[in-house]
């Protein structure tokens, strides 16, 4: 999968969950909203409710007072002169309920000023009644019944008691609808947001679902990768192991086969050397006979002069720097033979004192030391699994480069110290010789090169062979020093080497 | 009286043919030397035309064998004449380059009589020659079956 395809997945999944996110927090405030208010909307049919209640229990507590008005003037019975003051007494406050009922209605407000003029024209013209009834003149107080009766008075409260109820009722058709609405819309949100919501999480299921799957797939491919991995690792160490192998046969064969040809060139050199004493001896007798000067005394050499001198000088000179030439090629071709040679050696891993080992190589070397005046201090060694072999060349060549290289007109000190960690033999090999400048520090591994002052005999194989060595038994090796300051090679073996992790390589 | 020994020298390099010879003859060694520069024209000299060896049969031979030559090795000349009736009484000296141990070792299992290994110092070489030609004029050579 590209990673921009993979980018963007991820981005839409965060852009889903935060949609979903969004319209959950949407769902809540419209819901809480919504039922809100359908709440005030039912509050509101309540209210509408009580307000026509008030005006009927306004219009109740009238007529029970009228009648009770009439009763008692027909009977003159004073329970119905107490219930009707007890009426009257209750209109006003009803009164009063009722147009704290409807302040927020000015229709309604203007209605109930109406009605409040009318029933207080009726509440005068009861207590006229009242009073009438009180002084003994039935008559006229029956007068007065009668003409509130046919009078307006009474139809009056009864229409605007009715315009009120009607008013109210329009209300309340118009207040149930919008509670309808509300509710309904309230339900249609919910659901709606219930919807998206689960809509959105299928749709992040499935594309957890797909994200699964494809990092699931990518892990198989890594693996396969991996094995892949493994096997062109394989095949290319096979392959480096072929091309190694092939080199070191190459460099035997072209050794061995170079060393024909220069027995042949050092051969008839000497030769030419044997043929040169000839010639010039010859050349001095002709040289004397013709100069008439006496022959010599039988077995010497008769004397060279002048020119033929200075050609028999420069004919040695001549054969000397091809012997020496020849010489040095074939300290070369044998180097890299036995370099060759030891490349090709099974090593044994054998489990070994160092100390041991190293105490032995410090034996066979103990005459140069005491030539170089050099102390050699073994610090205690572990003991290691390794190649005994690999090892003694190893410790020998570096101790046999402190005894050589050390610093003239000071006692040498040479110590060889040891750690172990993490499975390692770390071995240092410290001297206080003349040391070796750090841009020589890798050059000094390499095969015919050396640094610093050449006073010392050596061909510049002791330290790659010792590098050779080191890496095949699976170590490494460096060198820390500055001119001057003594050098300390540092060696790293495995502890236990194993023989299979090399040999079978080979 | 003894027979007198020829000596076989099978070396592909002239040159090593050349000094060698010379430095057997300064050695006083004046036996026939038969030389061959090469493996096939050696063994047809040394086992007849029919392969057998009987024309080698009553000759004393001694046999001076380099390892490298063009055609064949040196080692498998030494098995067949140590595998011959007729020749393998003959002492054969291996004279090469190879200072390899495995190879030193193959050649006297094998059955080789001395192995030298030719130094590139030409003292050492002439020397080792010519010890060789001096152990040439003493050692004693059976005639071949």
């Amino acid at each position: 999968m590209a990673p921009e395809v993979r980018h963007r997945r991820a981005l839409g999944q965060i852009l889903l969950l935060s949609a979903g996110f969004l319209v959950l927090v949407a769902i809540s405030t419209a819901s809480v909203l919504l039922v809100n208010k359908a709440r005030e909307d039912s509050a509101w049919v309540v209210h509408t409710i009580e307000v026509e209640n008030q005006v009927n229990t306004l219009l109740l507590d009238v007529r029970r007072a009228e009648s009770n008005a009439r009763g008692y003037l027909l009977t003159r019975d004073d329970q119905f002169l107490t219930a009707h003051d007890e009426a009257v007494a209750a209109i006003r406050p009803d009164l009063d309920k009722l147009a704290s009922l409807v302040t927020d209605n000015p229709m309604q407000k203007g209605h109930l000023a109406k009605l409040r003029a009318e029933i207080e024209t009726r509440l005068s013209q009861f207590e006229r009644e009242k009073a009438l009834a009180a002084g003994g003149d039935d008559a006229a107080a029956t007068a007065l019944v009668r003409s509130a009766a046919s009078g307006n008075t009474n139809a009056n409260i009864g229409a605007v008691a009715d315009l009120m109820r009607a008013e109210e009722a329009q209300l309340f058709a118009q207040r149930s609808a919008n509670a309808d609405h509300s509710q309904s819309l309230a339900t249609l949100v919910t659901i709606t947001g219930s919807g998206l919501v689960v809509l959105l999480a299928c749709l992040s299921v499935v594309l957890v679902r797909r994200s699964t799957r494809a990092r699931d797939e990518a892990e198989a491919r890594l693996r396969e990768n991996y094995l892949n991995l493994e096997a062109t690792v394989d095949e290319r160490t096979a392959d480096l192991r072929e091309a190694n192998d092939e080199i070191q046969r190459f460099a035997y064969i072209v050794s061995h086969d170079l060393r024909s040809p220069l027995v042949n060139i050092m051969g008839f050199t000497s030769e030419l050397e044997e043929l040169r004493n000839d010639i010039f001896r010859r050349i001095a007798m002709l040289a004397r006979t013709a100069s008439a000067s006496p022959p010599p005394a039988e077995g010497t050499d008769p004397e060279l002069e002048g020119a033929d001198q200075q050609l028999s000088e420069d004919f040695s000179e001549a054969l000397g720097f091809i012997k020496s030439s020849i010489a040095k090629m074939d300290r070369l071709i044998t180097a890299i033979l036995n370099l060759t040679r030891e490349g090709r050696r099974e090593f044994v891993p054998t489990r070994m004192d160092t100390r041991e080992l190293i105490e032995a190589v410090v034996t066979t070397l103990a005459h140069q030391a005491a030539e170089a005046n050099a102390t050699i201090r073994i610090e205690p060694l572990p003991t290691i699994v390794s190649d005994r072999l690999a090892l003694e060349q190893i410790f020998s060549n570096l101790i046999d480069n402190a005894i050589k290289y050390l610093k003239p007109g000071v006692p040498g000190d040479i110590a060889i110290r040891a750690r172990t960690k993490l499975g390692f033999a770390i071995f240092e090999i410290a001297d206080n010789g003349r040391g070796i400048d750090p841009k020589d520090h890798q050059r000094i591994f390499d095969l015919f090169r050396r640094a610093g002052a050449q006073d010392r005999p050596g061909q510049g194989i002791g330290l790659a062979h010792v590098r050779a060595l080191v890496r095949r038994l699976g170590g490494t090796m460096s060198v820390a020093s500055e001119l001057g300051q003594g050098s300390t090679f540092t060696i790293t073996l495995p502890i236990n080497w194993n023989a299979s992790n090399r040999n079978s390589d080979r | 009286m003894t027979m007198p020994v020829t000596i076989i020298m099978i070396e592909d390099d002239e040159g090593h043919a050349r000094l060698i010879e010379r430095n057997i003859r300064r050695s006083g060694v004046n036996n026939e030397i038969v030389p061959f520069t090469n493996g096939t024209d050696a063994v047809r000299y040394l086992f007849g035309d029919d392969s057998s060896g009987v024309v080698q049969k009553g000759r004393a031979l001694l046999i001076l064998l380099d390892l490298n030559l063009p055609d064949m090795t040196g080692i498998e000349i030494l098995r067949m004449v140590k595998e011959n009736k007729f020749l393998k009484s003959a002492p054969v000296v291996i004279l090469t380059t190879t200072d390899d141990s495995q190879e030193i070792k193959r050649c006297y299992e094998l059955g080789c009589n001395v192995y030298i290994t030719k130094p590139v110092n030409y003292e050492s070489f002439a020397n080792a020659i010519r010890q060789l030609g001096l152990f040439f004029s003493v050692i004693q050579v059976p005639p071949t079956l």
